[in-house]
């Protein structure tokens, strides 16, 4: 063993040494978090429900920005400084499609002028492509009230469309940032089992809905209705976006007496005196129910968001096994 | 007439029966057919585009816009009246990857005139937009607006009397923002025109008040300029605060009346003008109000007057009186949206009236809205103006609104 003489004059050196290096290596991390976070890809989501899901499958890869609240109207949104803002810095731009933000994302897009999320771009993801839509009108034309001549765009409240929102997202996160991909797979996969797991869940609970009648009062819940086997027999807007006027409320109400047990799906956004007035008259049930994440407590995510529609439906038709 | 008769008869209609079951869905007889033509297939059936292809056509839209009142009172025609007031026809396309262009011509159901015909090259990279040709002047956030997109019937008097009813030029404008911060952005626009002139309004007479005028060609100094900086921020997760500056520069003009042929030249008008707009929705995007106003100062040569020399009532000896004085007015309006289909609303505005005998003027507004859908609105406006100098006047006006098609004009921010 050779013995190891003690030099305090050394012991400094190495001290000095070491935190040469740790300070070199502490400044090295610093500069590179704040590089990744500076490189952090810019989102612009157009509702919550796409934010929660690009978050899901991003991670700490991105910072995303909403425009919609949760408890809009997403035809009716006004835009917002911060958000033309968002637009021009954003690398990417994820929308639904199919017409549902007409009201601002074709004005924004033209005042941030920012080439990176125009259409055609790898950084405009629309999230409805692939998606097989409702109610695709045989003829355009306005006589049939504020019609999307992609189909009905509220994809958002169907089961199915957090898995085509989220395989979206992926292909578009992959598209513009492709050195990123395993990370976005990785979380996508993790996001799919969950998915995977809700999606059962939903199917035990909407099995005893099957038939039960429902109304609507925008037609936002189309996809939701289909997917749990109800049927849709009326809307309270005589037409897409048009209000309901006193002829056409009379008409329905008498409908839903002749029906009888109808329930009413109504948004917050419109959970109206013209709700009241046929609960008032005919004695239907109504359920609000979110059209977005964010607006309820407990809809802060996706799959909340559908927990809590199904908990809410399930009050009122009853459920399955699973709540 | 044996009984085949009617048959024979019959024949010809019902062998064309089904053309014009095609072309025509209802007509009574002696009316014009309506013919929708052909589909557009043969077109392109050697597969190129050529001089009929219209898959390249421009959006087209058009807006009818009409006012039935009722006025009374203040020394002018009083009664009932029905007008068509505008019928305004857009087009609007790419021109190519860099600029869009577009045209508006607005009838009011006799003469067409083009109100703007421009086209926005977006090449510059940036925020960076040219937009040349003529058009309305960025001044405010009404002076840009036609008339059937207010909140109002009219545009508020002080803007009326101190700019005019519609300001546009041909000329070129460059147009800009910037951000400042997550929430806020600048824009500024700075325009040169050829001549910045309110139209003459249909009733002016030139035989008994001066028209001023621009010379057609003069010097780069001389040319007509707009300037506009705004800014806008959120304010909390429901608000917009917008504030703005905005400047119309005539350097120089003349000023002529025709009985006397007396002319004043080198005379020159500047109007600037702050405003201030908040808006609010609420959290379901159904509620909203919005309030704000406008400043107006005129300096310069702001107004004519004849003088009636010798006092003998004979104009072709009256010579015209410049007013320099400067005057002031300002515009202040509250709006409330019930839900997506109503809102009302209240409006005031006072003028100093370029008459040099330092009278005011004053207009309040009360209205209601209703949208029938984001294309078709009905409103009703009651109006009291007030001059100083004259009784006071009352319109009681409803006014019918339709759109047709894509609609959408320039900047509007």
């Amino acid at each position: 063993m050779i013995p190891v003489q003690h030099n305090p004059k050394h012991t400094t050196t190495n001290m000095n040494t070491q935190l040469r290096h740790l300070s070199l290596v502490l400044a090295l991390l610093v500069s590179s978090a704040t590089t990744y976070a500076a490189d952090k890809l810019k989102v612009v989501a157009t509702i919550p429900d796409l934010a929660d899901i690009v978050r899901q499958i991003g991670g700490d890869r991105v910072e995303v920005t909403t425009i919609c609240k949760g408890l809009e109207n997403a035809h009716l949104v006004t835009p917002k400084p911060s958000h033309l803002v968002a637009m021009s810095r954003a690398d990417v731009l994820v929308q639904v499609g199919l017409s549902l933000e007409t009201a601002f994302v074709p004005g924004l897009l033209e005042g941030a002028q920012n080439d990176k999320i125009q259409p055609g771009k790898p950084g405009f993801v629309n999230t409805s492509e692939g998606w097989q839509p409702l109610d695709v009108p045989k003829v355009l034309d306005r006589k049939f009230g504020d019609v999307h001549p992609q189909g009905n765009p509220h994809m958002n409240m169907s089961p199915k469309g957090g898995r085509q929102m989220a395989e979206r997202v992926l292909a578009g996160l992959i598209a513009v940032d492709p050195g990123s991909k395993d990370g976005y797979e990785t979380r996508f996969a993790e996001y799919s089992k969950k998915l995977e797991e809700a999606e059962k869940r939903w199917s035990e609970m909407e099995k005893p809905w099957a038939g039960r009648k429902v109304i609507v009062y925008h037609k936002e819940y189309d996809y939701l209705i289909e997917a749990c086997g109800l049927k849709l027999v009326g809307s309270i807007e005589p037409k897409p976006g048009s209000a309901p006027t006193a002829s056409s409320l009379a008409e329905l109400i008498d409908m839903v007496k002749r029906e009888k047990d109808v329930t009413i799906f109504t948004a917050p956004w419109s959970n109206n005196q013209a709700v009241a007035r046929i609960v008032d008259e005919s004695g239907s049930k109504v359920v609000e129910l979110p059209n977005m994440c964010g607006g309820i407590p407990g809809t802060e995510s996706w799959i909340g968001m559908m927990d809590l529609v199904h908990q809410r439906l399930s009050k009122v038709f009853g459920s399955g096994q699973a709540r | 007439m044996d009984s085949k008769t009617p048959f024979l008869f019959a024949l010809p209609f019902t062998l064309s029966a089904p053309a014009w079951a095609q072309s025509t869905p209802f007509q009574t007889p002696g009316m014009p057919a309506q013919t929708y033509g052909a589909q557009a297939s043969g077109q392109t059936d050697m597969s190129q585009a050529n001089r009929f292809s219209s898959v390249f056509n421009p959006a087209f839209s058009f807006v009818g816009d009409f006012i039935a009142d009722y006025r009374s009172g203040g020394g002018e025609p009083v009664g009932w009246d029905m007008n068509l007031r505008s019928l305004e026809v857009m087009a609007q396309a790419w021109v190519d990857p860099t600029a869009w262009a577009y045209f508006v011509a607005n009838s009011d159901g006799e003469a067409l005139n083009v109100e703007e015909g421009a086209v926005h090259y977006t090449g510059l990279g940036g925020h960076s937009t040219i937009r040349a040709g003529k058009f309305f002047i960025d001044f405010g956030k009404q002076m840009q607006t036609h008339v059937h997109e207010l909140r109002t019937i009219e545009r508020p008097l002080a803007l009326r009397v101190l700019l005019g009813e519609e300001v546009k030029g041909s000329g070129i404008e460059w147009d800009d923002w910037v951000a400042a911060g997550d929430s806020t952005a600048i824009r500024w626009s700075i325009g040169a025109f050829d001549n910045l002139l309110p139209e003459t309004a249909a009733d002016f007479d030139p035989t008994l008040a001066a028209s001023p005028s621009i010379l057609d060609r003069k010097s780069a100094g001389d040319m007509n300029f707009t300037a506009r900086l705004t800014g806008f921020t959120d304010v909390g997760a429901n608000g917009t605060l917008q504030f703005g500056g905005s400047a119309r520069v005539i350097p120089s003009m003349q000023a002529t009346f025709e009985p006397s042929g007396d002319q004043q030249l080198d005379l020159s008008n500047t109007v600037v003008g702050a405003d201030l707009t908040y808006g609010w929705k609420s959290d379901t995007g159904v509620n909203a109000f919005t309030i704000g106003g406008e400043y107006l100062i005129s300096t310069g040569d702001t107004g004519f007057s004849i003088t009636d020399v010798g006092g003998d009532g004979d104009p072709t000896n009256d010579t015209i009186a410049v007013d320099s004085s400067t005057l002031h007015g300002w515009f202040a309006f509250a709006d409330y949206a019930l839900d997506q289909n109503n809102s009302f609303g209240v409006q005031y505005s006072t003028v100093e009236l370029p008459d040099g005998l330092q009278t005011s003027a004053y207009e309040a507004d009360v209205y209601f809205t209703h949208n029938f859908s984001e294309f078709q609105r009905i409103r009703l406006d009651l109006t009291r103006y007030d001059p100083d100098d004259a009784d006071a006047s009352f319109r009681a006006a409803i006014q019918y609104s339709f759109i047709v098609g894509a609609h959408g004009h320039g900047v509007n921010w």
